[in-house]
C-alpha cells in the first residue's frame, strides 16, 4: 500500500518518481512470491482441500523407462511390504485416500482389473495416504478390493518417488515393469480400457 | 548546445521515463498523448509499424506506468480485505460457509487467490513491459555514457556558467601544458586540441545511475526468477503426523511455470506437539500469549532427525525452503461404528475456527464407507463450553471444558461419483437429518444413530497447526538488488558529473590569455562554483609557479577571476 500512495506523489518530482520504480518494483516482488503461480492447481474454484490429480497418462518405452525407488512399508493389515520384492512381476501402484471422490469414483474399476488381471503376472497394490488403518479398510470393503494397500500417512512412499516421478496428485496410478522401472504413469482417476491396455502393454513387453 | 542539452536530459534522469529512445520528432508523438492528435494530423500516416511504435512509447511512458502501479496497488486491496486461499485456506472455508451464494461468485473472479489472478498478472506483465522498456535504453545509454571522452571545448567560454580569465607570461602552449597538468592531477578525464583542453570528472555519477538502472533489471529478473522456479504450498498438520514437502501431502500446492513436483525439496516435518497459552485474566483474557509447534524434520528421507520450535514469524527453514507457522485449531478424534458393526471411521478431524476469541470450530465428519448408508455430521467444537442463554458458546480458547455438538445426516454424500468436494463442507442433497438429540458430546461420549445406522463416538480432541510452506529463489537476489539500486541512487545524487575547460590564447607579446570555464551537468548537491574557484586558482598558482621570471608580478596584477553564477 506504500506503493500506492508513493505512486501518487511521484508524478510531480523527479527524485519521487525514482522512489516510485523502487517502491513498484519491491511490490512486485511482493506480488510476485505470492502470485508466482498463474496457471497452478487451481483449489479455489472447486474449494477443495487437496492436491487433485488432472487427468493423464503416460508411457514410457523401454529404453525410456526410470527406476522405480526402493519402497517399503506396512500394508493396512500389518504385513510388510517391499517393491523391491516384486522383482520379476508386473506391479500396478494406486495413491488413494477415502476421502478422495475421484479415487472413490475409480475404485470398482481398479478393484474389476484386479480380478481381471488374477493369474496373469500382474500384482496390484495400493499406497493411502492420508487415512487411518480403520477408515481405509472400510473403503476396501465397500468397493471390495481385495489386493493389499501400504498404509503411508508420513508420505514416506511419494517421497521415495521424489527424484523419479513423484505423484503430481492424488489419485495416481504407476504401472511397473518386471525389471523395476516405471512403464506407465495415469495422474488422475484411471478408466478401465485405459489401465487395462497400458497394463496388457507392459505385460507383453519382454522385459 | 547539443551539450546543453544532454545536460538537461541528465538531470532529469528517470523523470522522463522514456526519454533514451524518443528523440526530436518521435519524442513530440510521443509527448501528444493521445490517439486522436497523433491520427488528426495531416502528412504521412502511422502504418502498422508506426502505431506499434506507438503503443510502444504508451506503455513505456512514466504515466502509464504510474497509472499501473498505481493499478496494482488498487488490485492487491482485496488481497488483503477477503480471505486468501493461498495464506489461509482455512478462512477461506468460513467465507464459504459465512457467504455461500457471494464466495463462488468472489472465487470465479479469482478474488480469494489475487496475486495469482489472470488480471493481476496482465497488470503486472505490463507494468513489468512497461519497466524493462524503459529501463533497458537507458541503461544502454549511460553504459555509453561512463564511456564517453569530454567533449571538445566551446569556442567562448564566457557562456559558460563558471568562467575566469587571467593573463601569464609564458607562451600559450607551455601554459596549457601546465594548466592541464592541474586537471591531469585532480584526474579529469582530458580531451585536448589546439589551444584547448576540455576535461570531465564525475563519472561515477553515471555509473550510479548505470548501476540503479542494471539492479532495477535485476530486481525485475529476481521476481521473475521467483515466480518461474518458486513454489508455495499449505499443510494442516494434526499433532503426531509427518508430512512430507510433495504434491500428494499438500493441502494447496501452488508451483511457479517451471516447477517440476521432483524439485521440491523432499523434507519431512512431524508436528510433535502443539502448545498455545493465553492470558487467563484480566481485560486481555483470552488473548493468545504464545504458539509453538515442536516439530523434528529430515531434510532428505533417511537423514538425520532434528528438532525445531515453529513460532509464529520464526519459521524453519530448510534447504531454502521456508516454513511458517500461520494457524492452529482442534480436531476432535471420532470413531464411528456403522449398522454392521463395523468400524468405518476412526481418525482425527481438523475443525476450522469460526471466531478467535473463544475458538468456537465448525468441522464435517464424512463417513461415506459406512453401511447400510453414509452417514455426515456436521459440528461445532467448543474448546470451553458455556450456556448463553439456551445457546452454545466457547468462552476461553483452551480447551477446559470441550464439547462437541453435532447434526446427523444420511444418505448420500455425493463422493462416489468423483467429483471433488471441499473436506470442509457437507453436501447434503441427497441427505437426510437424522432425529439425534442435540446434547453437546464430552469427550468419551457416543450418540447412538436411529434406525440402527450405527454409533459416534467422540473420543477426544488434538491441537493441529497449519503451515504455510514458501520457496522463493528470487528472494536473495531480490534483496540484493534493491540493495544496489539504492547505492547507485545515492551515488548518482552525492556525486556530480562536472566539466573543466580551458582555452589558451597568446597575447602576441610573448605572454597568454587563460580562459577557463566550468559546467556541472547535475549539481544536485550543489557546490560546484567553489570547486571552480578552487580548481582556477590552483591552476593560476601552478601558472605562476612556472613562469620564467617570477619576480615578474605583471600575471598577478592582470588576473581577473569573476566567478560568475547562473
Amino acid at each position: 500500500m506504500t506503493g500506492l500512495k508513493r505512486s501518487a506523489r511521484g508524478a510531480a518530482r523527479p527524485a519521487t518518481a525514482v522512489r516510485a520504480v523502487l517502491a513498484a518494483s519491491v511490490l512486485f516482488a511482493v506480488a510476485a512470491c505470492s502470485g508466482g503461480a498463474i496457471a497452478a492447481n487451481n483449489q479455489l474454484s472447486s474449494g477443495q482441500s487437496f492436491v487433485e490429480g488432472s487427468y493423464s497418462s503416460t508411457f514410457y518405452q523401454p529404453g525410456s523407462r526410470p527406476q522405480a525407488p526402493a519402497v517399503t512399508g506396512k500394508t493396512l493389515t500389518g504385513q510388510r511390504f517391499s517393491l523391491a520384492a516384486q522383482r520379476g512381476h508386473v506391479v500396478v501402484l494406486n495413491f488413494w485416500g477415502s476421502w478422495c471422490a475421484p479415487c472413490r469414483q475409480e475404485a470398482p474399476r481398479l478393484a474389476a482389473l484386479s480380478r481381471h488381471f488374477q493369474g496373469a503376472d500382474v500384482r496390484f497394490f495400493g499406497v493411502d495416504i492420508r487415512d487411518s488403518v480403520p477408515t481405509a479398510q472400510a473403503f476396501d470393503q465397500t468397493f471390495g478390493i481385495t489386493y493389499p494397500s501400504i498404509n503411508d500417512p508420513a508420505d514416506e512412499v511419494a517421497l521415495a518417488f521424489h527424484s523419479t516421478l513423484p505423484p503430481d496428485g492424488i489419485p495416481s496410478t504407476l504401472v511397473i515393469d518386471r525389471s523395476g522401472r516405471i512403464a506407465a504413469r495415469v495422474v488422475g482417476e484411471v478408466s478401465y480400457s485405459g489401465l487395462q491396455a497400458l497394463i496388457d502393454q507392459v505385460l507383453a513387453g519382454k522385459s | 548546445m547539443a551539450d546543453q542539452n544532454s545536460t538537461v536530459a541528465g538531470q532529469a534522469g528517470l523523470a522522463e521515463h522514456d526519454g533514451g529512445t524518443a528523440p526530436g520528432a518521435d519524442a513530440a508523438v510521443a509527448a501528444a498523448g493521445s490517439a486522436q492528435e497523433a491520427t488528426g494530423r495531416r502528412g504521412p500516416k502511422l502504418g502498422a509499424v508506426g502505431w506499434l511504435r506507438w503503443g510502444w512509447r504508451q506503455l513505456t511512458s512514466m504515466r502509464t506506468a504510474l497509472v499501473l502501479l498505481f493499478l496494482l496497488a488498487l488490485a492487491s486491496i482485496p488481497g488483503s480485505v477477503l480471505p486468501q486461499q493461498g495464506i489461509d485456506p482455512a478462512a477461506v472455508s468460513q467465507y464459504y460457509a459465512a457467504h455461500p451464494t457471494l464466495a463462488p461468485l468472489l472465487a470465479k473472479l479469482s478474488l480469494f487467490d489475487v496475486f495469482g489472478a489472470p488480471w493481476f498478472a496482465a497488470i503486472y506483465l505490463l507494468l513489468f513491459t512497461s519497466l524493462a522498456g524503459c529501463v533497458l535504453p537507458r541503461a544502454y545509454r549511460f553504459a555509453r555514457g561512463v564511456r564517453q571522452p569530454p567533449p571538445r571545448a566551446p569556442r567562448y567560454l564566457g557562456r559558460l556558467p563558471q568562467t575566469a580569465q587571467f593573463t601569464v607570461a609564458m607562451p600559450a602552449d607551455q601554459a596549457l601544458a601546465s594548466a592541464t597538468a592541474v586537471l591531469r592531477r585532480r584526474r579529469f578525464r582530458l580531451r585536448s586540441d589546439d589551444g584547448w583542453t576540455a576535461g570531465e570528472k564525475g563519472y561515477l555519477h553515471e555509473f550510479g545511475n548505470l548501476l540503479f538502472h542494471v539492479a532495477l533489471l535485476g530486481l525485475l529478473a529476481s521476481v521473475a526468477l521467483g515466480g518461474l522456479f518458486g513454489y508455495k504450498g499449505n499443510r494442516l498438520l494434526i499433532d503426531g503426523q509427518t508430512f512430507a514437502n510433495t504434491p500428494t501431502a499438500l493441502d494447496v500446492f501452488r508451483p511457479g511455470r517451471l516447477v517440476a513436483p521432483s524439485d521440491l525439496q523432499p523434507f519431512t516435518v512431524t508436528l510433535n506437539r502443539f502448545t498455545a497459552s493465553y492470558v487467563m485474566s484480566g481485560p486481555q483474557r483470552g488473548e493468545p500469549l504464545s504458539f509453538n509447534g515442536a516439530v523434528s524434520y529430515t531434510s532428505r528421507p533417511g537423514g538425520p532427525s532434528r528438532t525445531y520450535n515453529l513460532q509464529v514469524n520464526h519459521p524453519l527453514n530448510v534447504d531454502g525452503v521456508q516454513v511458517f507457522l500461520i494457524g492452529h485449531g482442534y480436531a476432535p478424534v471420532i470413531k464411528v461404528t456403522d449398522g454392521t458393526g463395523q468400524v468405518s471411521f476412526d481418525q482425527p478431524v481438523p475443525f476450522i475456527p469460526i471466531e478467535q476469541s473463544g475458538l468456537s470450530s465448525a468441522g464435517v465428519i464424512k463417513v461415506p464407507d459406512a453401511s447400510p448408508q453414509q452417514l455426515g455430521f456436521a459440528g461445532i467444537f467448543l474448546p470451553t463450553a458455556i450456556d448463553v442463554n439456551g445457546r452454545l458458546a466457547s468462552a476461553f480458547p483452551a480447551a477446559i471444558y470441550p464439547r462437541l455438538s453435532l447434526v446427523a445426516y444420511a444418505g448420500n454424500l455425493g463422493l462416489n461419483n468423483g467429483v471433488p468436494q471441499s473436506v470442509y463442507s457437507l453436501v447434503t442433497r441427497q441427505m437426510h437429518k437424522l432425529p439425534v438429540a442435540p446434547r453437546p458430546l464430552a469427550p468419551g461420549q457416543s450418540i447412538t444413530l436411529p434406525h440402527g445406522l450405527g454409533k459416534l463416538t467422540f473420543v477426544g480432541y488434538r491441537q493441529w497447526m497449519s503451515l504455510a510452506i514458501t520457496y522463493d529463489p528470487g528472494q536473495l537476489p531480490a534483496l540484493l538488488s534493491a540493495l544496489t539500486a539504492l547505492a547507485g541512487l545515492i551515488l548518482s545524487f552525492l556525486i556530480r558529473r562536472r566539466r573543466m575547460f580551458i582555452r589558451v590564447t597568446g597575447d602576441g607579446s610573448g605572454g597568454s590569455v587563460v580562459a577557463v570555464g566550468g559546467l556541472t551537468r547535475s549539481d544536485a548537491a550543489g557546490g560546484f562554483e567553489v570547486e571552480f574557484a578552487e580548481l582556477t586558482e590552483e591552476i593560476r598558482t601552478a601558472l605562476q609557479a612556472s613562469q620564467p621570471n617570477s619576480g615578474r608580478p605583471a600575471g598577478d596584477e592582470a588576473a581577473v577571476a569573476q566567478a560568475q553564477g547562473e
